[in-house]
């Protein structure tokens, strides 16, 4: 520590990245780097060829015949059903497949080559049934059934799947009576909307390596969100007792929801039993990545809403249809929040809304950044704009009268929290000029502005719980053991700006032990999902701080013969503010403190504990989704773009994106703002990417050469963002979470602005120049 | 079909016997040890593995390791010397152009193969260079900045 | 990816006899960007892989009484960046600084990105407005074959087996020639052509010699002769649109995960219609 920058005091202050030097260095090692010497298996997966088929055999003798092959499991071996919210998938399926790609059967060799040759000699009989695609054909009551067991599926008190069909999940939302107030109407607008499949690309495919120990130990090491979630459900379906299941999990290579929850994790711990002793990988291809793990759900919604002629929300309607794909077991929670959130940030009197998870024979749909509401918003916020436009009232305007306030009554009957939302509007109108009609750079472009705003609720059950630990070394250097992950988001560092502000030590004092995460000996953490932990586990560091500092206090308060009370601790020494003593944290945090005259010693090796769970949720009415707090809290924000479109190409330039949110608090300013900027980026990218499918259900762009993310030649010119704090009651130092919400609303932002510009509405994701131009063409 | 190659990787002489299949990319993870080349697509579109080979940016997916005899090899871990970070990589740090880290020693090693040849490019032959890097965290502003600062330097 | 041996001769004779092994499919290997994806997903197949690269003359790029010759293993790259290059071709320059990236383009070989023979290649319209003439070798001897006769289908060329590209003859165009080529593609950085123009206008007796070739709409790259002639006669904004008009008639693009037909039919005008003005600017300066 010695000659280094000491920051004290660091909440609030953009410190560096703790873990920038081991990533510009090339020192980090992701899953796939980690050395496993010559033992080590591959495993390859044999997927499905149909989108609906029932498995009638499989005869894997040809591929064990191969040399180097070592085992080939099947869902025979593993009949044992997983799930996060619904148990509706077995890890290899037993009887039927439901996508083309799913994996059918998993094989081990002594390396790819073998294992990929042998996975192609795994001979499966199937018997192909219809499948359906869309989720509104497949809600249809002469849909192919896709799950004719829904009905003995397990599943939490929250969800309510319909059996018989398609539907995994049917939130109802009834607030008011929609009905009647349509007749109060000035202005009512209504049309469909549609969200394709989309997919998180991370640069890190998932990849996973476990090991069956024979002693029955078994560990898995896995990129993954969720390390804590990943032991209990595979410990649960493989009947593995917890403690015997270890999962470890360093750095993540990018994760935006597609490593949370199990993906392929399941499978590769199932087929690990076949080669006890043996660790096996699995590493996903970049085509496997888009065929055969997690991806955003799509959704088509169907929106009426209305107004009076001062530009008063006065009623909601919409029908959300959620394309759940293949396994629902995940995605129904986004459904439920996408119900339970269904107006978008308005305060609307009368609302009916339906939100339906509809299983679909296509990639499985699952948490994705921003859970359900980049889907609603998509066309709730085109539609606010057409209603403004539909009633003469400037568009900001019109969202800074209609936008949720705290202390309104939401659509949940919930109490809003403190945010404030129409400032962000403000900033964002601002920091575009608004106001003002710029002119295009050229004669054969148009140039136009769009707004659009959000809100977004961590969407998870109402107990998901952190878990802290502060231990001090002999230099009064701190490790803070957590069990969230760093995938980027900047996690471990304003974890440690946390832990340094309450302890009373600089910054660089404190090191971040959870890489990697290992449910072995990190503390507890539920998952690294819902833009959850600055608030969650930034509540538990806070509490196992303090509870360290209250143990340091207490020594030295009976060294010192004073009152706790009167002591503190600054930069690293304990002082008091009565007798201007003073003593540092060095050594006594360890060795404790000798009496008078050394008879005796106090205090020891200083270890602080903590944990933070919500216990104020409550349950939803099944038939009105009403109750007194539906969920945690909400993080809103604003957004406004300033476009150019070519009238020549369609072409879409973004010159320039401006974002507001109310992160309460913002621990580390600056990573606030590369959540911001990488935000809407991502935004601006997920506009443009889609699943293209055949007929028969096979994914086309299956590839980064067709399935398109933006480059750095694509981004906008300019990016700016303001930071709003309107500090959350029960957050650290007032913060809450941003991770998520600051992609949500690009799309809709961007539409908005092209309406502006060529006054043409893009009703389907994605955009594509082609659309644009075609839309122009037929105006 | 074994061969028997040398290379110069990281300014070290490496003989190694590989198979005809095997790209730069899997020898130089699984036979050298240097893991920072990422596997990110294979495929050549998303720039993770990049390294300079012969001092230009290549996707070391796209190269047969036995095409590489002869070659020298450089990797983000020969960057920094004696604890001293290059100033690209203090850049990148400064500027909080990294997040997950996954396309950062790719990223890294395209714009030193730039900066290399070109100490005073333009943002424009920036995004130029980066364009096979993708990056999901960052929105790439900050890179740019990063490799802008260094390229104003002029000490890289 | 599943194995397969690998040759490297240093003399062509000892290149056609791995080519010609009987019995094994031998695949010539340049910069192995379009070999290595395409074979790992299956969509070619190779016992061994031959690589040209240190054979006589196929990394030379230099200026010869013929014209500019380009050996077959010269690098992307290396032509975006050639001053001689970006002097008198330029247009093939601005070809081949949009293919791939930048890690590409230091691998990728022009030899290569003619014999992939892929429809939206970058580098063949240049070569096709600037009328060159590919060279190709076999046992049997060396004969040219003009560039507009070299692809026969998509991913298809009049190469035979056991014979190998050595490189491209490119005539030098009279001083005071402009070219341009024009990309649209879905993301600006590292996309594959939707639709691709290359124009070229070069002195004849007292006027312009006009050159217009499409790429990615159809299923190799065309020539578009009735556009020549409107523009070799005069190129005022109503013969460039009848130019742009007569581009959009002659190609012949379909429907992909990219892009509709209908979209490409439109940007071939589009984009014809504003090579062909920029050609124009230049031509005014």
């Amino acid at each position: 520590m010695a000659g280094r920058v000491e920051t004290t005091e660091p909440v609030g202050k953009s410190v560096p990245r703790i873990d920038a030097y081991e990533k510009v260095t090339g020192a980090v090692q992701y899953v796939d780097d980690i050395p496993f010497g010559p033992n080590l298996l591959y495993g390859k997966f044999v997927r499905s060829p149909y989108a609906h088929a029932l498995i009638k055999s499989i005869n894997t003798s040809k591929a064990l015949a191969l040399p180097g092959v070592k085992a080939v499991v099947t869902g025979k071996e593993v009949p044992n059903r997983i799930g996060l919210y619904l148990k509706d998938r077995f890890v290899f399926p037993l009887d039927r497949v439901r996508w083309i790609g799913e994996p059918v059967a998993g094989v081990i060799a002594i390396n790819e080559e073998i294992a990929e040759e042998a996975a192609k000699l795994v001979e499966v009989e199937y018997e192909e049934l219809p499948a359906v695609f869309d989720p509104r054909e497949a809600i249809k009551p002469d849909a192919p059934l896709i799950h004719p067991d829904l009905g003995k599926y397990e599943v939490v008190p929250f969800i309510f799947p319909e059996p018989g069909t398609n539907i995994s999940e049917h939130f109802k939302l009834r607030k008011g009576d929609v009905d009647s107030a349509w007749s109060q109407c000035a202005a009512i607008v209504e049309d469909d909307f549609f969200v394709p499949q989309i997919q998180h690309v991370p640069i890190e495919p998932h990849c996973a390596v476990a090991r069956w120990d024979k002693d029955g130990t078994v560990t898995l090491w896995a990129a993954s969100q969720s390390p804590f979630a990943q032991r209990d459900l595979i410990a649960q379906s493989l009947d593995i007792p917890h403690g015997n299941l270890r999962v470890i999990a360093p750095y993540v290579g990018g994760g935006f929801g597609g490593k949370a929850g199990v993906s392929i994790e399941a499978n590769v711990v199932a087929m690990s039993r076949a080669v006890p002793g043996y660790p096996v990988k699995v590493r996903m291809t970049r085509e496997e990545e888009f065929l055969g793990t997690n991806v955003r759900q799509s959704c088509a919604a169907h929106y009426k809403i209305g107004c009076d002629k001062d530009g008063n929300l006065l009623a909601y309607e919409c029908q959300y249809y959620f394309g759940g794909g293949a396994y629902n077991e995940y995605g129904v929670n986004i459904t439920r929040a996408a119900g339970y959130s269904c107006t978008g940030p308005y305060d609307v009197p009368n609302v009916k809304g339906d939100s339906y998870c509809v299983y679909t024979n296509t990639q499985v749909g699952s948490a994705m950044r921003g859970f359900g509401m980049p889907e609603i918003h998509w066309g709730l916020e085109q539609m606010m704009d057409r209603l403004a436009e539909k009633i003469g009232m400037d568009k900001a305007e019109f969202r800074r009268r209609n936008c949720v306030r705290p202390g309104d009554k939401i659509l949940t009957g919930m109490t809003m929290p403190q945010v404030d939302l129409v400032k962000c509007i403000d900033l964002v109108t601002k920091a575009i000029n608004w106001d003002k009609k710029d002119k295009p750079s050229a004669p054969h472009k148009k140039r136009g502005k769009g707004i659009a705003i959000m809100w977004k609720a961590p969407a998870m059950p109402p107990n998901p719980g952190s878990q802290a630990i502060v231990r001090f070394n002999e230099d009064a250097s701190v490790n803070v053991f957590v069990g969230g992950q760093e995938i980027g988001q900047g996690t471990f560092t304003v974890m440690a700006q946390m832990a340094a502000e309450t302890l009373g030590v600089p910054y660089e004092w404190v090191r971040i032990t959870a890489n990697p995460v290992d449910t072995k000996y990190s503390p507890y953490e539920w998952q690294t999902v819902a833009s959850r932990l600055t608030w969650s586990m930034g509540n538990a560091v806070k509490a196992a701080a303090e509870d360290a500092r209250q143990k340091i206090l207490q020594v030295v308060a009976e060294y010192w013969k004073e009152d706790p009370k009167d002591l503190d601790i600054k930069n690293g020494v304990v002082v008091s503010y009565k007798s201007e003593r003073e003593q540092s944290l060095k050594k006594m945090v360890v060795y404790g403190l000798p009496n008078e005259n050394y008879e005796g010693w106090q205090g020891g090796p200083i270890v602080g504990s903590g944990k933070f769970m919500p216990t104020y949720v409550t349950g939803l009415d099944p038939e009105t989704g009403q109750g007194t707090r539906a969920v945690v809290h909400y993080t809103v924000g604003a957004q406004a773009v300033d476009i150019e479109v070519d009238t020549e190409t369609g072409q879409i330039e973004v010159l320039k994106i401006a974002s507001a949110y109310d992160v309460g608090k913002a621990i580390n300013p600056d990573l606030v703002m590369t959540q911001i900027e990488g935000g809407a980026v991502h935004g601006l990218s997920a506009a443009y990417e889609g699943f293209y499918f055949d007929e028969r259900g096979k994914l086309i762009n299956n590839s980064l050469v067709d399935y398109k993310i933006a480059t750095v030649m694509d981004i906008p010119k300019e990016i700016h963002g303001d930071i709003v704090e309107t500090p959350l009651e029960d957050g650290p130092w007032g913060a809450r979470g941003v991770g998520e919400h600051v992609m949500v609303q690009t799309a809709p932002a961007i539409a908005n602005a092209i309406s502006d510009a060529v006054g043409v509405r893009i009703n389907t994701l994605p955009l594509s120049a082609e659309k644009v131009y075609l839309a122009m063409m037929k105006k | 079909m074994l061969h028997e190659i040398t290379l110069t990787v990281n300014g070290e002489q490496r003989t190694v016997a590989v198979k005809s299949h095997h790209t730069l990319l899997k020898v130089l993870r699984e036979q050298l040890g240097i893991t920072s080349p990422k596997i990110g697509c294979e495929n050549g579109e998303c720039g993770a593995c990049t390294v300079l080979m012969n001092g230009k940016a290549v996707n070391s997916c796209l190269v047969l390791a036995v095409e590489a005899d002869g070659a020298v090899i450089e990797t983000v871990e020969n960057l920094s010397k004696e604890g001293e970070l290059h100033p690209l990589q203090q850049a990148f740090v400064e500027h909080n152009a990294i997040q997950c880290g996954f396309c950062t020693p790719g990223m890294i090693m395209s714009a030193k193969g730039l900066l290399d040849r070109n100490p005073h490019p333009t943002v424009d032959e920036v995004k130029e260079a980066l364009a096979g890097n993708l990056c999901r965290c960052t929105g790439y502003i900050r890179i740019v900045d990063a490799v802008m600062d260094v390229a104003k330097k002029g000490d890289a | 990816m599943q194995p397969f041996d690998y040759y490297k001769p240093k003399t062509f004779e000892e290149a056609f006899d791995y080519l010609t092994l009987p019995g094994k499919t031998v695949f010539p290997l340049a910069g192995a960007t379009d070999f290595i994806p395409s074979y790992r997903d299956g969509v070619w197949q190779a016992d061994a892989v031959c690589d040209i690269k240190a054979l006589p003359g196929v990394r030379d790029l230099r200026e010869t009484p013929e014209g500019l010759w380009v050996g077959a293993c010269v690098l992307m790259s290396e032509l975006a960046r050639s001053p001689l290059v970006r002097a008198h071709w330029e247009v093939l320059a601005q070809g081949a600084e949009v293919v791939g990236s930048e890690q590409v383009r230091n691998r990728a070989t022009i030899g290569g990105n003619m014999c992939t023979a892929s429809p939206c290649a970058d580098t063949p319209p240049p070569l096709y407005v600037l009328d060159a003439v590919v060279v190709l070798k076999s046992k049997a001897g060396e004969r040219r074959v003009p560039v507009t006769e070299f692809f026969t289908f998509v991913r298809k060329t009049v190469v035979q087996k056991g014979e190998l590209v050595t490189g491209v003859i490119i005539p030098k165009p009279p001083a005071g020639t402009v070219g341009e080529y024009h990309k649209l593609s879905r993301r600006q950085g590292c996309d594959l052509s939707l639709v691709s123009v290359a124009v070229l206008a070069a002195p004849r007796n007292g006027g312009y010699d006009w050159r217009i070739a499409l790429g990615a709409v159809a299923p190799t790259p065309i020539r578009v002769p009735d556009a020549e002639a409107i523009l070799s006669k005069g190129w005022d904004a109503a013969s460039i649109d009848e130019a742009a008009k007569a581009a959009e008639k002659t190609a012949k693009p379909i429907t992909d995960v990219r892009s509709s037909d209908v979209y490409r039919y439109e940007m071939v005008r589009n984009l014809t219609r504003r090579a062909v003005r920029s050609v124009a600017e230049k031509l005014k300066k």
